[in-house]
């Protein structure tokens, strides 16, 4: 959409969510304002009640969650340092590490015990330790469920993040989001079901592959939304240098594009596909408008800014990574996802630290945990809390499921003298929200953080894929796609529901 | 199964879990209708029918007759034929995939030529056009890619000889045998051919996951799954693309529904068992090739000649003359530290390497710590070696400074180098900067105007740094054995590699200091320690080589002469040109982690069946084999003599393949060939002929093709013409309401289906409607995107090409393919994921789509230069319209469009038209 900012006096802010919407649409002056506008407002009283394009036509069994947020931290986050404390460490540190059995380690990080960078403290009612980075999150621990015995396939990044991902080590398969919206559908009419909000710096391990929607209809995936950017969505205007698309011109065009092409439907009668391209403009009209308007966070007030952490508009950075830059950083991302829950964005991931690259800005920390995980964590930490608040003053947080994740673990042992190696043996994920049993814990891992305590009865993604379909109101055995001779499914042939975890 | 069963599974299990939990052995004789023999049935005979079908005039073809017999059963009626103006456009797209220009539509309305259709198909089968078109539905087939997928995500710079053997192997209508064997081992069967060579790039096109490869040995287990895991893709391309069985459902147990058993799903693992996928090196002359070969064989030749006089040398040596060896020995051993380190005995320790800087003048440091104050002989620098640079990251300007106090720049400091001018580029040799005796206990190096990080012969990037591989230091005589503790103002300490540490470990470039002792750097740097030795050395090899000549001089002649000859060939060979490189499946000869079978002679890897896919529970080993009963009479397990090579493996399946009996081979091409002429195979999942694929909606017509195709030697333009020239391809695709009532799906072809044009097909119609599109044929692919970060997960940044780069103008088959990071026009058109094997393409109407034809900056660039095109036109509108779409516009719509463009100009025209529905819809 062209830009075109004619100052209308009319267009007053501080209105109710719908008015303010109009106002936003005033604003943005001409373009296809006009067209969209009528149909825009007309839904909007609709949207985020009904949904459309799922194949179930009605849940498997009753919902607890419509929404879910994904966080991923790319590079494989450390539980021993964050989430999983382990007093062993700090009284066996810098003795040689002896796991009891041979071990192979991604990059031979066997070197002594090492404790934990830093101190953990109990939060809460249900006293959940966690430590110094992630206090923040201190504030809503008794809504956070901890699953501390989750195990990996591989200590390869690139399969690890595809397990998590897509419920597969390879490429080829569908994101959960996908998945989810392949089954629900969506719960708008003017923006994407499932968005991915992918870290500023780059993308993770198999880049844009994590939220593709492989085999499933392409409707199914993931966008990809960078906001703050002026094309926040790929396309979503022309380019600035196309001087000849004006505002008039593109009003016109859509109706010339309107008559004709209803002109050569109608003259093939009985091909759907038809109708449904001529929609597809007008919902891209309306996206036009939505979009800018989901991610315009200048009329946040300002300690909804201040709770997720956000700096001053434009601020320089220094070079160092920080845990201010990244709180600002991070926040924005979950600032953007209420936004976009908030407008029947159904599934938003989001993306903290890019590939594997120098100086690292992920989670990678095989040469110095505490300079890359302090600012990260932080960062993460505060933006991730102050979701989680918002999310429940807004009533919202009842059937919005967050799950944090990443690749796999860190291992206890020493890499170097200040890094840990990769840990595909044991790790910690967490949910919250949506149906979520707050303060609880679900497996453990060992006095060591090495393996799970019980070895035989570990956790698996596809639990968790399981768990969060279930919420929605899925049996992840029943959601179902037939490709090349197989019924796939998010769970593979896997999966149970930790009923433990449910409210 | 316990929990702890389920946790070790690899993530590869099949539908269908009935039966046990392994399912029994399949049963070899099945009545499943792919497996049973394939026989020309009798075609229908049309005469046995009444009723208007004959009534038009029309010639009915032998396809037509089976259509029409089966339309009859249901009460169907084939459609009217589509006029020519629809007819024209369909098979310009169908087989070129481009649309008609207004001229070829008009002549060919106008052609008064009875078989002016048949002219017209002809025609087109012989545009090298037709190549392109269909050479990407094969490499939809065969998943190819251009990046290698996962981590690391890296081009495949010779990916590209094979997609330009696809469009050559269509255009010159190779026999489909030989296609398939040329394919699998080409290699073999045509050694000195180009494509015998790069086709077996089709066994490489799959993803490939480099940090499980080249990271990761193949003892460990993570090594294990990706090697597995790689079989696997090459496994499973085979036998869905030439045979549509899905074998790769037997991984963890026997396929449930189809007669494949785990065993033979590993047994064809076994063929593939050597091979890895890599570059492999190829002469696109036959002339070079064979000349290289013949050298190679003369080296190989006379070496051995060499090997035989030096042993009779050897023998016949006396004391005295071993005892000179010994010293030269020694020497030798000595010497060797000055010597580059090669390979795997090159250290892993580089040096230190500050973090990476956006301009060149910030200021970074690095300093060493003397542990005491001392007076400083002399400062000796070394540069890094990486990247093709011995030089790595050594600044152009820096100052030396030593301090008494920690304060360095301070009052009790003093400055050794002021670096106010550009230093030359040091290359391999020491920077050596005098002391003169100043005072101080640190040695700060500071860099001021930084180097730009970059690989050698690559473009400069945006970073700059300042790296060192070694810093030693002369104080009072003795080279300071330096305190562990090196400061630097930042560093990227990236495992062993980059550190500060590493700046005092004794090792610079890829060499050792002479002797790690504080002396014996003195020694290296004060006098030329090697230079005499070398000297000493030369002159103790003379001395011996005059007794042995004075001892045995015949041998000595002849040895003489025959190593001149080794010189010669060896010379010759160097002459020859450069060998080309394809991506290719091949017997890998590598380093590191990723050692391949070439150095055990491309012996294949043993495979076992791994109980439930796993690569920590090998069970049987297996032999090279396929799946029993697809080729009536023949057995599982190939012919193969007991020291066979692996190339053997290859060509029986490839011949197993191509076998005339091969109950799926046949069926499977032909139905493909249907499927993009029709939108829909006869077999609606191309790639799965098995159970819980569908059955064939034309089962007799299946078998007439295959055994036609088959019989007529694998011709694929035959097939074309047999498919086209039929009156079932040539139907309008209008609706009926009476026929759509009994068949809505149109399973009966009582229309054609109109057809919503693929990605490439949508770009290439945009390009060449502008007139912009570069037909230049084969070669690397241009790049629609920026590469950034390329060292460690490229960052391929779409957004940043130029849409005005004629470069990227060409059609969308030379599109370079990545996998991690899809172009989003083209994937947002459904367009095929390469990490996906697509046996059909996806077909949605997304909001995406819509943004993606109004605001693409190509589609967007392509609007203005369309209306540049036809602006001097007598009527720019209408031009534009008939170039767009193939016909003149109605006056209602020609009214439309001219006032729009009044009122908003011809570029927006342009564009408006690139966005109408029949613009990517084919009727």
């Amino acid at each position: 959409m062209p830009s075109s900012h004619h100052q209308n006096t009319e267009c007053v802010p501080r209105l109710s969510a719908s008015q303010s919407r109009r106002a936003f649409l005033c604003q943005s002056g001409g373009g296809l304002g006009g067209i969209a506008l009528a149909s825009m407002l007309a839904q909007e009283t609709a949207r985020a009640s009904s949904t459309t394009g799922g194949v179930l036509s009605a849940p498997h069994h009753p919902a607890r969650a419509k929404r879910v947020v994904q966080l991923f931290m790319a590079g494989a986050a450390s539980h021993l340092d964050l989430w999983d404390f382990k007093p062993a460490l700090i009284k066996h540190h810098g003795e040689p590490s002896d796991f009891g059995e041979h071990v192979e380690a991604f990059q031979n990080g066997l070197g002594p015990w090492k404790k934990p960078v830093w101190d953990f403290k109990a939060y809460g009612a249900s006293g959940k330790m966690i430590s110094e980075p992630v206090a923040p999150l201190g504030e809503v621990i008794d809504d956070m469920a901890f699953i501390h015995n989750l195990v990996g396939k591989t200590g390869v990044h690139s399969q690890a993040t595809y397990l998590q991902a897509t419920g597969f080590d390879r490429p080829g398969f569908p994101g959960m989001g996908c998945w989810v919206s392949y089954g629900l559908g969506s719960m708008n009419d003017n923006l994407p079901t499932f968005v991915s909000l992918p870290d500023h710096r780059g993308f993770g391990s198999n880049g844009a592959k994590n939220w593709a929607s492989a085999f499933l209809p392409a409707m199914h995936q993931g966008t990809i939304i960078r906001p703050g950017t002026p094309n926040p969505i790929v396309d979503l205007n022309p380019p600035k240098s196309a001087r000849f698309i004006t505002p008039a011109s593109e009003n016109a065009a859509h109706s010339v594009l309107a008559r004709l092409n209803a002109a050569h439907a109608a003259d093939r009668d009985g091909d759907t596909r038809l109708e449904a391209r001529i929609k597809s403009y007008e919902l891209a009209a309306r996206m036009q408008l939505a979009a800018p308007e989901a991610l315009d966070i200048s009329k946040e007030p300002a300690y909804i800014k201040r709770l997720y952490g956000l700096a001053p508009e434009g601020k320089k950075w220094p070079s160092e990574i920080n845990a201010a830059e990244e709180a600002d950083y991070f926040g924005r991302k979950c600032l953007a996802a209420r936004r976009l829950l908030e407008r029947g964005v159904r599934f938003v991931q989001i993306w903290s630290g890019n590939d594997n690259s120098f100086p690292r800005r992920n989670w990678d920390s095989h040469e110095d945990v505490e300079r890359d995980h302090g600012p990260l964590a932080n960062g993460m930490a505060i933006g991730t809390a102050a979701l989680i608040n918002d999310l429940k003053e807004r009533g919202m947080l009842e059937d919005t499921i967050i799950l944090w994740t990443t690749e796999f673990g860190r291992m206890p042992s020493t890499q170097g003298t200040t890094g840990r190696d990769h840990n595909p043996y044991v790790f910690t994920n967490w949910l919250a929200g949506g149906g979520i049993k707050g303060g609880v814990t679900h497996g453990e891992s060992d006095e060591w953080g090495y393996k799970p305590l019980d070895r035989r009865n570990p956790t698996e993604v596809y639990d968790i894929h399981a768990t969060i379909l279930h919420l929605l109101g899925i049996d992840h055995e029943r959601l179902t796609f037939r490709k090349d001779s197989i019924d796939r499914r998010l769970t593979d042939v896997h999966g149970h529901v930790i009923e433990e975890l449910l409210a | 199964m316990s929990q702890f069963v389920r946790g070790v599974l690899l993530s590869l299990v099949c539908l269908s879990l009935i039966g046990t939990a392994d399912g029994a052995e399949p049963d070899a004789a099945d009545s499943w209708w792919s497996f049973q023999p394939l026989r020309e049935p009798d075609v229908p005979e049309l005469s046995l029918f009444s009723g208007g079908d004959t009534g038009d005039g029309r010639e009915f073809t032998a396809i037509d007759r089976f259509i029409i017999a089966a339309q009859r059963e249901k009460g169907l009626t084939l459609s009217p034929e589509a006029d020519r103006r629809t007819l024209i456009r369909r098979l310009y797209f169908d087989l070129t995939g481009l649309p008609p220009l207004p001229e070829e539509v008009e002549a060919f309305v106008l052609d008064s030529d009875p078989d002016a259709y048949g002219k017209l198909v002809e025609q087109l089968l012989e545009s090298p056009r037709y190549g392109e078109r269909w050479a990407r539905h094969w490499l939809d087939v065969v998943h190819y890619g251009e990046t290698h997928g996962y981590d690391k995500d890296k081009p495949r710079p010779n990916a590209y000889p094979y997609r330009d053997y696809v469009i050559r192997a269509f255009n010159e209508d190779r026999p489909y045998a030989r296609f398939v064997q040329e394919q699998l081992a080409g290699d073999v069967l045509w050694p000195h051919t180009v494509d015998g060579i790069v086709a077996t790039g089709f066994i490489a096109a799959g993803p490939w996951d480099f940090i499980g490869h080249a990271e990761v040995p193949e003892e460990k287990i993570d090594g294990k799954v990706a090697r597995h895991l790689d079989r696997d893709d090459m496994v499973t391309t085979t036998m869905n693309a030439f045979c549509s069985l899905t074998v790769q459902c037997a991984q963890c147990h026997h396929h449930k529904r189809d007669p494949v058993s785990m065993k033979d799903y590993y047994a064809l693992q076994a063929v593939f068992a050597a091979i890895d996928r890599a570059d492999r090196e190829y002469d696109a002359d036959p002339e070079t090739a064979r000349r290289r070969l013949a050298l190679k064989k003369v080296i190989a030749d006379l070496e051995a000649v060499i090997k035989e006089l030096e042993a009779s040398i050897e023998s016949n040596k006396t004391e005295e003359i071993r005892s000179m060896e010994d010293k030269i020995a020694a020497f030798e051993k000595s010497l060797a530290k000055y010597r580059e380190i090669e390979g795997k005995t090159r250290s892993e320790r580089y040096g230190y390497h500050s973090q990476v800087a956006s301009n060149q003048n910030v200021e970074k440091w690095v300093q060493v710590d003397l542990g005491r104050v001392m007076a400083v002989d002399r400062v000796a620098l070394f540069g890094a070696d990486e990247y093709g640079f011995a030089d790595f990251g050594f600044p152009h300007r820096f100052r030396v400074e030593v301090s008494q106090t920690s304060d360095v720049g301070g009052d009790d400091s003093e400055l050794l180098l002021d670096g106010s001018g550009d230093f030359p580029r040091p290359g391999a040799s020491p920077v050596v900067i005098e002391g003169r005796g100043a005072k101080g206990r640190y040695v700060r190096i500071t860099a001021t105007k930084l180097w730009n990080r970059r690989q050698q012969g690559q473009a400069e990037t945006k970073d700059w740094i300042f790296a060192l591989s070694e810093i030693a230091v002369v104080a009072e005589g003795v080279a300071v054995s330096l305190s562990p503790e090196v400061e630097a103002l930042d560093s990227i300490e990236a495992g062993k590699r980059w550190g500060k540490a590493n700046v005092i470990d004794g090792i610079y470039g890829r060499y050792p200091l002479a002797e790690r002792t504080p002396q014996g750097i003195v020694a290296w740097l004060e006098e030329d320690a090697e230079g005499q030795q070398r000297r000493a050395m030369e002159a103790m090899v003379a001395e011996r080589d005059a007794a042995l000549r004075a001892r045995m001089p015949e041998t000595l002649r002849r040895h003489g002469a025959v190593r001149e000859q080794l010189v010669g060939a060896r010379k010759d060979l160097g002459r020859l040109p450069e060998p080309a490189k394809v991506y290719a499946g091949t017997v890998h000869t590598g380093s590191g982690a990723f050692k391949g079978r070439g150095h055990l002679g491309g012996r294949p890897r043993p495979i076992h069946v791994l109980r439930r896919g796993d690569v920590t529970r090998p069970g049987e080993l297996v032999r090279p084999a396929t799946v029993a009963g697809i080729v009536p009479g023949l057995p599982a397990e190939f012919d193969l003599a007991e020291d066979h090579v692996e190339s053997d493996r290859r060509v029986a399946l490839a011949k197993w393949i191509t076998h005339p009996e091969n109950t799926l081979t046949w069926r499977s091409i032909v139905n493909r060939v249907w499927h993009y002429h029709f939108g829909r195979g006869i077999v609606d999942t191309p790639n799965d002929f098995g159970r819980l694929g569908s059955t064939p909606s034309h089962p007799e017509l299946l078998d007439w093709l295959a055994v036609e195709f088959r019989d007529g030697g694998g011709s694929m333009k035959d097939l074309h013409r047999l498919i086209l020239k039929s009156a079932v391809y040539k139907q309008t695709s209008r609706n009926r309401a009476e026929d759509a009532e009994i068949d809505g799906s149109n399973q009966f072809l009582w229309r054609q289906n109109r057809r919503r044009l693929e990605a490439e097909a949508i770009r290439d119609a945009v390009m060449a409607v502008a007139g912009k599109l570069d037909l230049t044929m084969y070669g690397p692919s241009f790049m629609d995107f920026v590469i950034e970060k390329p060292e460690h997960s490229p960052h391929y940044e779409y957004h940043k090409a130029d849409p005005n780069d004629p470069a990227t103008h060409r059609r969308s088959i030379y599109r370079f393919l990545v996998r991690s990071q899809p172009q989003p026009f083209m994937d947002t058109l459904d367009c095929a994921d390469p990490s996906e094997l697509v046996d059909k393409r996806g077909e949605t109407n997304t909001a995406l789509q819509a943004l993606a034809m109004l605001n693409n900056m190509y589609v967007v660039r392509m609007a203005e230069f369309f209306a540049e095109r036809v602006r001097l036109e007598e009527d720019s509108v209408r031009r534009a319209f008939a170039l767009a779409l193939s016909r003149q516009p109605t006056a209602e719509e020609h009214r439309t469009l001219a006032a729009y463009a009044e009122a908003h100009g011809l570029s927006a025209t342009c564009r408006l038209i690139f966005n109408l529905n029949e613009f990517s819809f084919v009727d």
